[in-house]
């Protein structure tokens, strides 16, 4: 779970990483509030879970109440590379003198945890590292080692910052590591960490988090309360979360075939199927959500799922792909006609069955005679069909 | 020669008296695999009794309170994990500590900085961990009467022994590929799991099957998220002899969203199929468009090997 930086800033803040002050405010009325407490020159911020939110307009400067609201009330409504605006934080303008990059995160490939720092903050780290590797340090955190102050002391040396703010970098990189241990985050990322202050005066200067973005691990949520604190402001998608409340993986996309299937690898591919058969077809069907039913799912859950596909308006057609290995068609079949029975189907239908209790499975479908329902031999074949049909019934509704 | 275990290994699971535990130890017994101790804690001294093959009575199997204990009393030197996420890390940790040496992690959801630190120390005492979050390990009956073992969820009766070898990071299009191969036949099938850090990779799985003289070509199935099919594929190039073929899953995966796996996730930018793709064909492995077409690639090559 990726947080917004208002609640990124908490979490550092509670690890004693200086932030500047800031308000998380969600209308213009509570925006003009929190600048006349924050002081001018303030910072309105769109709170977005998406990077590139500065170029795409979604940071502005203001130096009056007057300007703070009516920046507000241009960010507040904005979609920001399709990512709706929760509400925006209006922060501290700081005098910045100089930017670093700091970030810790997991290294899937390594298998431990990764420091990433360059003098060079401010813009996209990647890029910096595209045009300037050099400038861009990189140190490992064993993942049975502990990390001490002497630790990020050397580390904070030898990664770039400049002699006169190792001592404040290696409190700042031990922090981040504490609050990256303790929050069972994935990436902590501090760009930029800025040098603020009055530059003729050496004992004004500090280091402070000006923008930051954590990544929390969803696997570790039970040891959290759930991240209850951290909810998203935004309704989620009424179909995800009803796919939710059943313990099903749901993710809903923009086509017209609705795709279930048993698991993740098999639902993935046959979304592939689906976009390969739209072009085929040169129709543009594409899939229009990704549901797995997981391991050993009962007629209940398979029913459940269809149930949530079909509902969605969007649906032309649904396509169920199931390998039965702990699966049983059978139950996957008696599903489906439950969920057709219930729902009164009308659209169409698309079943490939093959592995554990397949015949027996495809038997019931058989005998039930429901026209709507489709059978087919392989993956490829039901994917082609459930385009069809998707693209025929979008035809017709003309 | 044999593949990620040895013939005859006894294997114990912990979570044996749980519902999957259950389910799984009963099919694991009737694939012949030999399972000697559950492990629970709370269960101790008491045992459990399985049926055997051809309704030809049952098995008992006694449960111990810890790994150690289970493998003094059985010479135990494998275990299979179906413990729920929060009790995961110490399932992990007390296996590695008893020293057994392989560990196949079924459970999903297991935090990655749990996972993270138990597959450093497994690293370091030479312990091999496959998963978390995978459907396990199956070798086949040879036929020179080594018989396989099954280790996990991937069921029996898909495929036999056969010259190839199968690596993937999902469950079902394991089963698929399986089915996709049947009539060619497989040494030994792994599922390396979805999560972002798994015990065994998708190339330390390649170098078991280029180190094992029966297997002659290997199918890898990877996903979005992550480089390791890279890593895997640029290994492959350098130092391997056999063949390899490889399918990618998630090409219709918007950014940013978790497609059911914890790792299966394209993020800023990284770790998409097409790259994926693209990366595997610049340094000489064919990648499939669908499981089936992966498939057709794999017996064309071990057709013009044939005829060569």
């Amino acid at each position: 779970m990726d947080l917004y930086e208002y609640q990124a800033r908490q979490l550092l803040e509670e690890h004693g990483i200086a932030t500047p002050r800031a308000i998380f405010a969600q209308n213009s009325h509570e925006v003009a509030q929190a600048a006349d407490d924050i002081g001018y020159p303030c910072v309105i911020k769109a709170q977005v879970k998406i990077g590139h939110r500065g170029q795409a307009g979604g940071v502005k400067l203001a130096k009056d109440r007057d300007e703070a609201i009516v920046n507000s009330e241009q960010i507040l409504p904005m979609s920001i590379h399709g990512h709706k605006t929760s509400g925006v934080l209006v922060a501290e303008a700081k005098n910045i003198l100089h930017e670093y990059y700091l970030s810790i995160s997991l290294d899937r490939a390594s298998r431990d945890f990764d420091v990433l720092a360059t003098a060079n903050g401010g813009t996209e780290v990647e890029q910096v590292a595209k045009e300037h590797p050099e400038a861009v340090k990189r140190l490992h955190i064993d993942a049975l080692e502990d990390f001490d102050l002497a630790a990020a002391h050397k580390m904070a040396a030898s990664i770039g910052f400049y002699h006169a703010d190792v001592d404040q970098a290696a409190t700042i990189l031990l922090n981040m590591w504490r609050c990256f241990k303790d929050s069972d985050a994935t990436l902590v990322e501090i760009n930029p960490l800025a040098k603020i202050g009055d530059p003729d005066d050496e004992s004004s200067k500090s280091l402070c988090a000006l923008d930051a973005k954590i990544s929390l691990d969803d696997n570790a949520a039970f040891r959290h309360d759930g991240w209850k604190r951290f909810v998203d402001p935004i309704l989620p998608d009424p179909f995800e979360s009803r796919a939710r409340q059943h313990g099903l993986h749901y993710v809903h996309l923009r086509g017209e075939v609705g795709v279930i299937g048993n698991g993740a690898g098999l639902v993935m591919s046959s979304l592939d199927a689906v976009s390969d058969a739209g072009e085929d077809q040169g129709n543009g069907i594409k899939p229009a959500n990704f549901l797995d039913i997981g391991g050993g799912a009962s007629a209940e859950t398979m029913g459940e799922s269809l149930s949530i596909v079909l509902s969605d308006p969007q649906v032309e057609s649904a396509f169920v792909n199931v390998y039965g290995g702990i699966t049983s068609c059978e139950q996957v079949a008696r599903g489906i006609l439950l969920a057709a029975k219930d729902l009164v189907v009308t659209k169409p239908i698309v079943i490939r069955f093959d592995g554990n209790a397949a015949a027996e499975g495809l038997r019931i479908l058989d005998e039930a005679g429901n026209p709507n329902l489709h059978v087919r031999a392989s993956m490829e074949e039901a994917a082609a069909t459930a385009v069809t049909l998707a693209a025929a019934a979008k035809e017709a509704r003309r | 020669m044999s593949l990620f275990i040895a013939p005859h290994t006894p294997v114990i699971v912990q979570g044996m008296t749980g519902r999957q535990g259950m389910t799984h130890t009963a099919r694991m017994l009737l694939a012949g695999t030999p399972i000697v101790a559950g492990v629970n804690p709370r269960k101790a001294g008491t045992s459990v009794a399985f049926p055997l093959a051809d309704e030809a009575g049952t098995i008992d199997i006694p449960v111990f309170a810890g790994c150690a204990q289970a493998k003094q009393a059985t010479g135990a030197n494998a275990s299979v994990i179906f413990v729920p996420p929060s009790f995961a890390k110490d399932a992990m940790l007390e296996a590695i500590e008893a020293g057994i040496a392989l560990i196949v992690v079924i459970t999903e959801g297991i935090p990655v900085a749990d996972t993270a630190y138990c597959v450093e120390l497994a690293l370091r005492k030479g312990i091999r961990i496959i998963g978390p979050n995978c459907p396990g390990l199956m070798t086949l009956d040879r036929p020179d009467g080594q018989p396989g073992a099954n280790l996990g969820i991937i069921p029996e009766g898909i495929v036999g022994y056969g010259p190839l070898g199968l690596v993937s990071k999902s469950g079902t299009l394991t089963y698929q590929m399986m089915g996709e191969l049947s009539d060619i036949g497989f040494t030994a099938c792994i599922g390396v799991g979805g999560d972002p850090i798994v015990g065994t990779t998708l190339q330390e799985a390649l170098e078991v099957f280029e180190a094992d003289d029966a297997t002659k070509a290997v199918v890898m199935i990877g996903e979005i998220g992550g480089n390791a099919e890279q890593d895997a594929a640029d290994w492959a190039t350098q130092h391997m002899t056999k063949p390899v073929v490889a399918y990618i899953a998630g090409f219709t995966a918007p950014e940013g969203k978790q497609m059911g796996h914890a790792g299966a996730i394209v993020s800023g930018g990284k770790g998409t199929a097409q790259a994926k793709k693209e990366h595997l064909e610049a340094v000489g492995i064919k990648v499939g468009r669908t499981p089936g077409q992966t498939a057709q690639i794999m017996r064309d090559i071990l057709d013009g090997a044939a005829r060569r």
